[in-house]
């Protein structure tokens, strides 16, 4: 009976492993024409996976974009939440596994994530240049679609919408919201206790870190234009630790302790603990405002010496089963009228990559005289004061030092 | 065909052996991540990982908090099914002790977060009856450095859980032996340590072994419960996991198996000891 049970045991292996090499051989899309891409495409199921944490991006994509895709491409699209890291674990366990036909079909993505996936090889690609739209309405030579957060794209990844980071604040409580860093830190003596910072390990937390370091140095440029090194951060940051250093008393809590992460600072502003918040979106405060989170009274700005903008990307998996399916899909979402919906206060409004000026006079004008809300700074404003991401490794660097000057030892 | 009573006992313990495969597969997954750089065997990873103060500083700290919510989750649990054995042995006094068990740790912590933080309901409380002058002068309990609210929240969910291990006891209890110290002239406390501490040691022992290992390893309670500074180990082995440079992934599995050798090591020491005392019990002899 052992040795029976021994022996179904091994063929129960060999039939895994057999089904394991059975995949089906498809030809690469490099060499199709986008014709035989959308033949390829009709009839498929995508599967994207997608961190799945904001409602408003959720119903976007389940009952904007799913309906039309299969409408006007004849795929279902399904959507899978997940946080990037968690996706890029499970292709990098795929990968080790040599697993070749993989479970995802796109995902979104971009910075550390992005050069992470990219370096590890977990990306199918490049194959942004094949996609019509991205060759009709994008501009090509922009830089913001060359580098995410200085790691090249080539044509790694599509160009799916853009951020910028803004304040939030309660103007029933504050009449002028500070223009530049030292008001803020005016403000904050002025005002102890109401204010804080996320953690460096959040990406709010971090952001908000990285803008005050381009703050503290001379000019901006410097940080954004020179590699990475870690003599060259530590020689600049200096300003920056000083100024965190100095503003440590009079924050919440005294600075002793920080929120862990951007939803526990804004429950903080909602309760009222804290009179400002900030997020790497422009639109963000309303939809919370919508939900009742943040009371009608916020509005949002952003200070000298300019807000931090970046562009966030869908990419295609190394092992993707499909991907004349995502390569149609991601077409489709990178379309002028996907992108208006996107950017409509309805669902998400997140910024387009789109160039407005390329479009068909009737679509440009719908794009011009869209109103994104009210507390949603104005288009001339945010542009003005657009300044692109530095090089990844700041984000790194930031998070192992800030423990080390601010938190501990202190 | 028969089957002798080893290979029964095997058999039996087949489906245990088959659920353990996926842990101890991560288990050596992650040993062998963490002993290779650049595809030979190398054990620099460990003489990075224990070089680094933020490590030593995490798992002092870890230890202090796992330790003592241990400690005082077994000790009220023992307090409280002691006094109240007859109350809890009914259906509604059943009830009352392990509902707090129904929910999750993270919705205990919740709990503790929206009470006792400095804008939750008890500051709340004592700021309207004019306790407190202001709400900011209510104690730091949450997210505090010494691990308050994360001790408060393990007490909350583990001492149900103690009392859930020693009530069979306590029902069960044959009297006949603090009788006995009775008659012999012994007090409550002789009653207490010689014919009670025998019978409950070994549970209490693998009740704290099993507290231990769960408080000492969790994630959820530090993340939202901890302070910025100093993080419980687990925080800090998920930040060098999953932070944008992978090349500290190897620090993180190094960590995860340093916390899994503690583990290791202090259930062995618990149950060492407690096979000790059982053989003594069952020898009639202690």
């Amino acid at each position: 009976m052992k040795k029976s049970g021994l022996a179904g045991f091994i063929v129960l292996i060999l039939l895994l492993s057999a089904c394991n090499q059975g995949q089906t051989q498809q030809s690469n899309p490099n060499d199709l024409s986008w014709d035989e891409i959308k033949q390829q495409a009709d009839g498929t199921t995508v599967n994207i996976h997608m961190w799945g944490g904001d409602e408003g991006i959720n119903q976007y994509m389940d009952e904007w974009v799913a309906p039309r895709l299969k409408e006007q491409y004849n795929i279902t699209l399904e959507r899978v939440p997940m946080d990037t890291q968690n996706i890029l674990q499970k292709l990098q366990s795929e990968k080790q596994a040599g697993k070749k036909d993989g479970t995802i079909d796109i995902v979104w993505v971009n910075g550390e994530n992005f050069k992470n996936a990219k370096e590890n090889d977990l990306l199918y690609g490049p194959f942004r240049d094949q996609l019509p739209n991205f060759n009709d309405y994008y501009d090509q030579d922009s830089l913001a679609f060359q580098y995410d957060f200085g790691t090249p794209t080539e044509g790694y990844e599509a160009p799916w919408g853009k951020v910028q980071f803004v304040f939030q604040y309660d103007s029933n409580k504050i009449s002028n919201p500070p223009k530049s860093f030292d008001e803020l830190q005016t403000w904050i003596k002025e005002n102890p206790g109401k204010f804080t910072y996320p953690n460096a390990d959040d990406f709010s937390g971090n952001a908000f870190l990285r803008q005050l370091l381009y703050a503290t140095v001379e000019d901006p440029k410097e940080i954004i234009e020179e590699p990475f090194s870690k003599e060259y951060a530590s020689k600049k940051a200096e300003p920056m630790w000083e100024y965190l250093n100095t503003i440590k008393p009079d924050l919440w809590r005294n600075g002793e302790h920080y929120p862990a992460s951007l939803t526990e600072l804004d429950r903080l502003y909602s309760q009222g603990d804290i009179w400002m918040t900030m997020g790497y979106n422009e639109a963000r405060a309303e939809h919370l405002i919508e939900q009742g989170v943040f009371p009608a009274s916020t509005r949002s700005f952003v200070m000298e010496p300019g807000s931090l903008g970046n562009t966030h990307f869908l990419a295609i998996p190394f092992n993707s089963s499909n991907k004349p399916g995502a390569m149609a899909a991601i077409n489709f979402l990178l379309s002028p009228d996907a992108q208006y919906k996107k950017l409509e206060p309805t669902y998400w409004g997140d910024n387009t990559p789109i160039s407005v000026d390329r479009l068909p006079e009737e679509q440009k004008k719908k794009f011009d005289s869209l109103n994104r809300g009210e507390t949603v700074l104005s288009t001339e404003k945010l542009e003005n004061s657009f300044l692109p991401e530095a090089d990844s490794g700041y984000v790194e660097w930031i998070k192992e030092n800030w423990k080390d000057e601010i938190i501990r030892n202190k | 065909m028969r089957l002798s009573e080893t290979n029964k006992a095997w058999l039996l313990l087949l489906p245990a052996f088959l659920f353990l495969l996926l842990p101890i597969y991560g288990l050596l997954s992650a040993l062998w991540s963490s002993l290779r750089v650049n595809g030979t065997f190398s054990i620099s990873v460990y003489q990075q990982l224990l070089a680094r103060d933020a490590f030593w500083g995490s798992l002092i700290y870890s230890l202090r908090i796992a330790i003592v919510a241990t400690l005082l989750s077994l000790g009220f649990g023992l307090l409280f099914t002691r006094t109240f054995t007859e109350y809890i042995n009914k259906t509604s006094g059943k009830l009352a002790a392990w509902i707090p068990m129904l929910f999750p740790h993270f919705v205990w912590g919740y709990l503790v977060l929206l009470l006792f933080q400095q804008s939750g309901f008890i500051s709340y409380m004592a700021f309207q009856m004019g306790i407190i002058d202001s709400r900011e002068a209510f104690p730091i309990l949450t997210n505090d450095k010494s691990g308050f609210g994360m001790i408060l929240t393990y007490m909350g969910k583990e001492i149900p859980f103690v009392i859930l291990m020693l009530l069979p006891i306590y029902t069960q209890q044959n009297t006949h032996y603090q009788d006995l110290v009775q008659t012999l002239g012994g007090n409550r406390w002789h009653s207490f340590k010689d014919a009670e501490w025998p019978w409950i040691f070994p549970v209490l022992l693998e009740t704290g072994v099993i507290l231990f290992s769960f408080i000492f390893s969790a994630y959820e309670i530090p993340y939202l419960l901890g302070a910025t500074f100093p993080e419980m180990i687990s925080i800090l082995t998920y930040d060098w996991f999953y932070s944008g440079d992978w090349s500290e992934r190897p620090l993180a599995f190094a960590a995860m198996i340093s916390t899994s050798i503690i583990i290791g090591i202090i259930a062995w020491i618990g149950f060492s000891l407690m096979n000790r005392k059982r053989w003594l019990l069952t020898k009639g002899n202690r």
